[in-house]
């Protein structure tokens, strides 16, 4: 396989966003991203998009009207990872050769759905039963609060760093910081777990350019290169299960690293799929960022912290940017490509050459999640 | 007059006050699967039969949901119970979660209310002295 670049990235920011559709959405991410590269529809190979709700065709709706039409395009729908399965698909058509020049992208919105927890609609025994996704992640949370000895406050700690994160993040849906009081006195959801300790449905969409080193040397954008991209499915048993140990993401991660040359210490930035504030403990643990069990320390003690010892969501997370499921994947790959190249502004960590993406998509019946992928950019 | 609907009814046992569930047990693999089916999905062999739990199980996790859809009437106590190699997602209790290990038993009750009536299913409530 031969080398592939990310050379462009562009956001829709995402907020709440009503009157803006999932393909409006996607189409001002795509439109700003040609237009900051310099890439004409017909440089163009293909192009992916990933969306949970935004309707049939997505990517071709959202393409055609930038004057890609015509050349091969696939609309992708893994859950919450269905940007970067998107971003995935378009590395493996540069890294076999079959495209020098790819647009992914991911698009949602989640405000059509009113308020509240966001609709399963697999309908499986558990959903017919009343599981929404807060109470999923709230028994992983009671579960490794047991079973590790954490107390709740590590599950605020981490809502604060990630919306103080986020605070300095324009592309954000929440920009204020909050305080451990805020979350501790926040609505609560599911218990142990608070409104605060919670993503929003948020809109938004994101969008990067995937090429070959030739491609990227002509263009006028700096460009990071993939090191790494390994997309999984999660083992379906009913049996007994270890909840606080996703191993989708352990099982994925170890691929990207393998595949990379790289070990967790040798990442600076992650942007991981915290979707709930358990979520950023459990994961960073199956990333290999924290020893199993100790995650809930290492939050406290500051090492995810942007001066930390790896800076986890420094973008502010699903907790602080918000969580338009198909664009989530996207997104995190757009925020390591400006850390990378020094164009992350106020949310800079400075020196970081090594960054990893991670998202996991539907908590559906029977496995952790439906879906993991997980990306790693280097600098060179 | 009311319409019952019954989640998961089809897998329910009852006998007097005695409830249990239909699993699947995989000859193959001794995989275990709730709900039944009839091929293994581990290593997809056609060599199962259906067997019923026990009555008991021990909770493995559990929350009470606090926002959720209407027809649950939040609050509700979920939980994940395991019960003779498979868990399984039931309501039961109140007001506060189970807390991890506590033994449960297997009922059948009302998990919620739609237009149309009563919702019920499988339910668990503590064994007594445990909560």
């Amino acid at each position: 396989m031969r080398p592939v670049y990310v050379a462009g990235a562009a956001v829709h920011p995402f907020g709440k966003h009503p009157g803006i559709k999932a393909a409006d959405l996607g189409y001002a991410a795509v439109r700003d991203l040609l237009a900051r590269t310099g890439i004409t529809p017909e440089q163009v190979d293909a192009g992916f998009g990933g969306s949970t709700y935004g309707g049939s065709l997505l990517a071709q709706r959202v393409l055609q009207r930038v004057g890609v039409s015509g050349q091969p395009v696939y609309t992708v729908e893994n859950a919450c990872a269905s940007g970067a399965a998107a971003v995935h698909l378009g590395w493996q058509l540069v890294a076999t050769g079959q495209a020098d020049c790819v647009v992914a992208f991911g698009a949602d919105n989640l405000t059509g759905f009113g308020g509240g927890t966001l609709p399963l609609t697999t309908g499986d025994i558990e959903i017919e039963q009343g599981m929404v996704m807060p109470a999923a992640y709230a028994m992983r949370a009671q579960r490794y609060l047991h079973d590790f000895g954490a107390a709740p406050e590590a599950l605020s700690a981490v809502s604060v760093k990630n919306r103080r994160n986020g605070a300095a993040n324009p592309r954000a849906h929440f920009q204020g910081e909050v305080s451990p009081a805020d979350v501790a006195g926040s609505r609560p959801i599911a218990d142990p777990l608070r409104l605060l300790h919670c993503c929003p449905n948020s809109d938004g969409g994101a969008a990067v350019l995937l090429c070959s080193a030739e491609i990227a040397a002509q263009l006028p954008t700096p460009a990071v290169r993939i090191r790494a991209s390994a997309v999984r499915s999660g083992r379906f048993h009913t049996g007994y299960r270890d909840m606080t140990w996703p191993e989708i993401t352990a099982r994925t991660a170890k691929a990207a690293y393998a595949m990379a040359g790289l070990a967790p210490s040798d990442v600076d930035i992650v942007e991981l799929h915290d979707a709930f504030a358990i979520a950023e403990l459990l994961h960073a643990e199956a990333l290999g960022l924290a020893d199993r069990g100790q995650a809930h320390k290492a939050i406290v003690a500051g090492e995810f912290d942007r001066d930390g010892r790896v800076a986890v969501s420094p973008s502010g997370g699903l907790l602080s940017r918000g969580h338009p499921v198909g664009a989530t994947g996207a997104t995190q790959i757009c925020e390591a490509y400006w850390q990378l190249t020094g164009q992350a502004g106020d949310l800079q960590v400075p020196g970081a050459e090594v960054a990893l993406t991670h998202v996991t998509g539907g908590g559906i019946f029977g496995v952790d999640n439906g879906a993991c992928a997980v990306h790693i950019l280097t600098t060179d | 007059m009311t319409t019952v609907e019954t989640v998961g009814g089809e897998w329910i046992r009852r006998d007097g006050d005695n409830v249990t569930l239909t699993i699947t047990r995989c000859h193959a693999c001794d995989a275990r699967w709730f709900p039944p089916r009839d091929v293994c999905s581990h290593c997809a062999s056609t060599d199962v039969h259906d067997e019923p739990t026990g009555d008991r199980g021990v909770v493995y996790a559990s929350t009470v949901v606090r926002a959720g859809p209407a027809a649950y009437r939040p609050p509700y106590v979920l939980s994940y119970v395991d019960i003779d190699g498979v868990r399984v997602l039931a309501h039961g209790g109140t007001g506060e979660a189970f807390a991890p290990g506590t033994p449960v038993r297997l009922g059948i009750g009302e998990i919620g209310r739609t237009d149309a009536g009563p919702l019920m299913s499988y339910v668990i409530t503590a064994e007594d002295g445990a909560r």
